[in-house]
């Protein structure tokens, strides 16, 4: 019955196909779709074809367009604009939270919240990093890669202490933060972040942890003042996440140290990197063609010697996605929250909260 | 299930709100146009102050004259103009000298509408109530920028334990207080004596007990004092009937979070409740039936909900820094305005719609012919259960409808919340 059912189906979807194509074009009537072929040794060969004919076309219009720059640039025209390709990153729907940077209520916010007095040192960051009741493995070692991280962190054991009575007990010894680390089933999965004296507290899951010693070629960590790189971090919800983070380190980096922790966020995903870089005056090749033939158009030497960038990782990395924010500190009964993922808020791939 | 919340009717009918926020500033919200009016912020008064943030509020919206009040985190109320945020007059609420307003917050104020006292029409009468339970009844003069506040009633709501709610009822001769500790009482505010207060439900099966937790409560009808709705911490919204038990009538869950607000609908019936994690449902309180939520991206938690008293929309703001403006009936997105701050409070001031219905009222006689229409689009408004076949249908009759019905459908509701009574105290 259902084969019967299905060459109905398909023989509406012909019909329906025929009628396009008649009105479309007459000519194109002797090529059919390579889906309304109920064979399917004929249908992935016509298919097969036609993936290749598109591929040289595709082939075609690229070495046209490459002819037309190197012509462009040889009678020394502007080449054609370099097409930017469509992301979904600058596809995004607009959205009216963005931060903008001639909002004068924005600033005043910013003055008024939880992190302005560490923003503004004058409360020094005092980090409490502490775990779920069970923890084992990954767990510890990526507590111990965070505390050589975060400058001024502590490790306590949770012991069975509730986490509302270690808030308590933080609040007290002056704490600025408390990092909790859940992990579950050995591997570290949620992160939750909560600012103190009065919130918020952030839930974020953790994943694609990779530890220091994983990471090839990887540097040690000196003990200088980290400087630190939020990327990306647009709207309010952002905003706030950013400072949120950004209160976690010192805002007195130590430039000698030459080392950076970076969290770039980029569709929601929020990305940690933990660098050390160097500055390398590096002699530049002379074999490099492309260089030769600037040189040899514009006529003068280009300083021989220039300075590169590099970069060695330092680990952990991971990647943290915001599951809840909430306002005030951690309170799963009772507690208001300013921004909770839901199901019904994803309508779009190309709609992003932060 | 389909992931796109479309608006089957955009645009809002013309209305015009208030909003304050954790920055103590008032925004106002206006609407345009007959049909599909896209709200737009038109104003703002104050400038952004963090010790100023709002904290309660309450509007006397008369056809003259109409008063704002407005707490703020200083212990100061403001008593402004509502139609251009002019101040008129500024009440110190610090009683006592000894604690500190961050201390003793304010957590209820209203304006009473009629007037209390023979007074000359420079004056009004506040009442509020602070954290501690410090309740007082003042009347203000607004004869120079100098206040003369005369308090003439204080009096403590509650010995030990943190008041988070309070309200004064339609005829504004009771009120009710709730909190952290506290269990609803009732106040007669003319003799300022407990006439009432709720007894905590028993320990369940296991032997644990609540401890009682109230974050907001409301009167279930304009002109009925006894029946009272309050939602608890513990995400539970209850019914008290004064006139009957101590105990809720009825009780029941709504979802994970503290309940954060409610509100009352006209029909004395419904309820609108808002929780801790953005969501927004309303409720038929005769038999705690959920009639249906207000689904729309709404992600931060709900601080208040206010009912038009008109026309057949409520707003709901809070911490994600929207307002959106709902349809009851269909329960759809209208619209929705940021405004960048943590709001507190929204209010409708109906003045506003006057005025412009004035001309859309004209209209309106034009259009009375179809008179059959309107008659049955009040009988799908009355049946709340049914409510979502037929509305289909109706929607565009009742559109029309629903202007020029209002007259008559007070009426009636004030019929049936009697009628209503008679149910409750045949269950009690």
């Amino acid at each position: 019955m259902g084969g019967k059912r299905k060459k109905g189906e398909s023989e509406g979807m012909e019909g329906d196909n025929d009628s396009k194509n008649n009105n479309k074009k007459m000519k194109q009537k002797s090529e059919m779709l390579p889906s309304s072929i109920k064979n399917k040794e004929k249908r992935s060969a016509v298919h097969a074809k036609l993936k290749h004919q598109k591929k040289l076309e595709k082939r075609k219009k690229l070495k046209a367009r490459d002819a037309s720059e190197k012509r462009a640039l040889e009678l020394g025209e502007e080449p054609a604009p370099k097409q930017i390709p469509r992301t979904i990153e600058n596809t995004r729907e607009a959205d009216e939270t963005v931060c903008m940077p001639d909002d004068e209520e924005l600033f005043v916010g910013n003055d008024a919240d939880e992190f302005s007095s560490i923003l503004k040192r004058d409360r020094i960051p005092k980090i409490l990093i502490t775990t779920c009741r069970f923890n084992s493995t990954r767990g510890p070692a990526f507590i111990a890669e965070l505390l050589s991280v975060i400058p001024n962190a502590h490790y306590y054991k949770r012991g069975t202490y509730d986490l509302k009575k270690i808030v308590e007990y933080a609040n007290n010894k002056e704490f600025t933060s408390i990092i909790v680390v859940h992990t579950n089933r050995r591997e570290p999965d949620a992160l939750l972040i909560i600012g103190l004296p009065d919130g918020p507290t952030a839930h974020f899951k953790l994943s694609s942890l990779v530890l220091r010693k994983d990471i090839k070629n990887h540097g040690n960590p000196t003990g200088h003042m980290p400087e630190l790189v939020l990327n990306n971090f647009t709207t309010r919800l952002g905003h706030r996440i950013g400072r949120l983070i950004q209160a976690l380190f010192p805002q007195d980096p130590n430039f000698r140290g030459r080392r950076v922790v970076t969290f770039h966020n980029q569709r929601d995903f929020i990305f940690f990197r933990h660098h050390r870089y160097i500055f390398e005056t590096k002699e530049s090749k002379q074999s490099d063609s492309k260089g030769k033939k600037a040189k040899d158009a514009k006529g003068d030497s280009i300083a021989k010697e220039k300075v590169v960038a590099r970069l060695q990782e330092c680990g952990p990395r991971f990647t943290l996605k915001l599951v809840s924010l909430q306002h005030g500190t951690f309170d799963t009964k009772g507690g208001e929250y300013e921004w909770v993922h839901k199901p019904e808020m994803d309508t779009s791939r190309r709609r992003f909260f932060l | 299930m389909p992931r796109t919340t479309t608006v089957e009717c955009p645009g809002c009918p013309p209305f015009r709100a208030l909003t304050f926020d954790a920055l103590g500033l008032i925004k106002v919200i206006e609407a345009r146009g007959k049909e599909g009016g896209v709200p737009k912020v038109v104003d703002r008064w104050g400038d952004p102050d963090a010790s100023k943030c709002v904290l309660a509020a309450s509007i006397d919206d008369r056809k003259t004259d109409p008063l704002l009040a407005v707490a703020r985190k200083s212990g100061m109320v403001e008593v402004l103009n509502p139609l251009n945020g002019e101040l008129s007059v500024t009440v110190s609420n610090v009683n006592s000298g000894s604690t500190r307003p961050e201390d003793d917050a304010i957590v209820g104020l209203h304006l009473f509408r009629r007037q209390r006292l023979e007074l000359t029409s420079r004056s009004c009468t506040l009442l509020t109530c602070t954290t501690k339970g410090n309740a007082s009844i003042r009347s203000v003069e607004m004869t120079d920028s100098s206040a003369d506040s005369v308090a003439s009633k204080t009096w403590s709501v509650c010995t030990s334990g943190n008041i988070s709610c309070s309200q004064v009822d339609g005829s504004e001769s009771y009120a009710i207080f709730g909190g952290k500790g506290v269990e609803v009482n009732m106040w007669d505010l003319d003799k300022c004596t407990q006439i009432w207060t709720a007894k905590p439900p028993p320990k369940n099966s296991l032997g644990i007990f609540t401890p009682s937790w109230f974050t907001s409560a409301t009167f279930l009808s304009k002109d009925d004092h006894r029946k009272v709705v309050a939602g608890t911490n513990s995400h539970q919204v209850r019914l008290y009937d004064v006139s009957a038990q101590r105990r809720p009538v009825i009780s029941f869950d709504f979802r994970e979070t503290s309940i954060k607000a409610v509100t009352e609908d006209l029909d004395g019936h419904t309820i609108y409740i808002g929780n801790g994690s953005g969501d927004l449902a309303s409720v038929d309180i005769r038999t705690g039936k959920l009639l249906g939520c207000f689904l729309g991206k709404c992600s931060g938690s709900v601080r208040s909900i206010a009912r038009h008293p008109e026309l057949p929309v409520i707003a709901s703001c809070g911490l994600d820094s929207y307002l959106r403006i709902w349809d009851i009936g269909t329960r759809q997105l209208l619209s929705s305005v940021f405004l960048k701050q943590h709001l507190t409070k929204v209010v409708f001031d109906t003045n506003f719609t006057e005025e412009v219905r004035h001309t859309a009222a004209d209209s309106a006689l034009h259009e009375a012919q179809n008179i059959g229409e309107v008659q049955s689009a009040d009988e799908t408004e009355k049946l709340p259960t049914k409510r979502k076949k037929s509305s289909k249908e109706d929607r565009g009759s009742r559109k029309k409808a629903s202007k020029d019905k209002d007259g008559s459908k007070k009426l009636k509701s004030k019929k049936r919340s009697k009628s209503l009574e008679n149910e409750f105290a045949d269950d009690a």
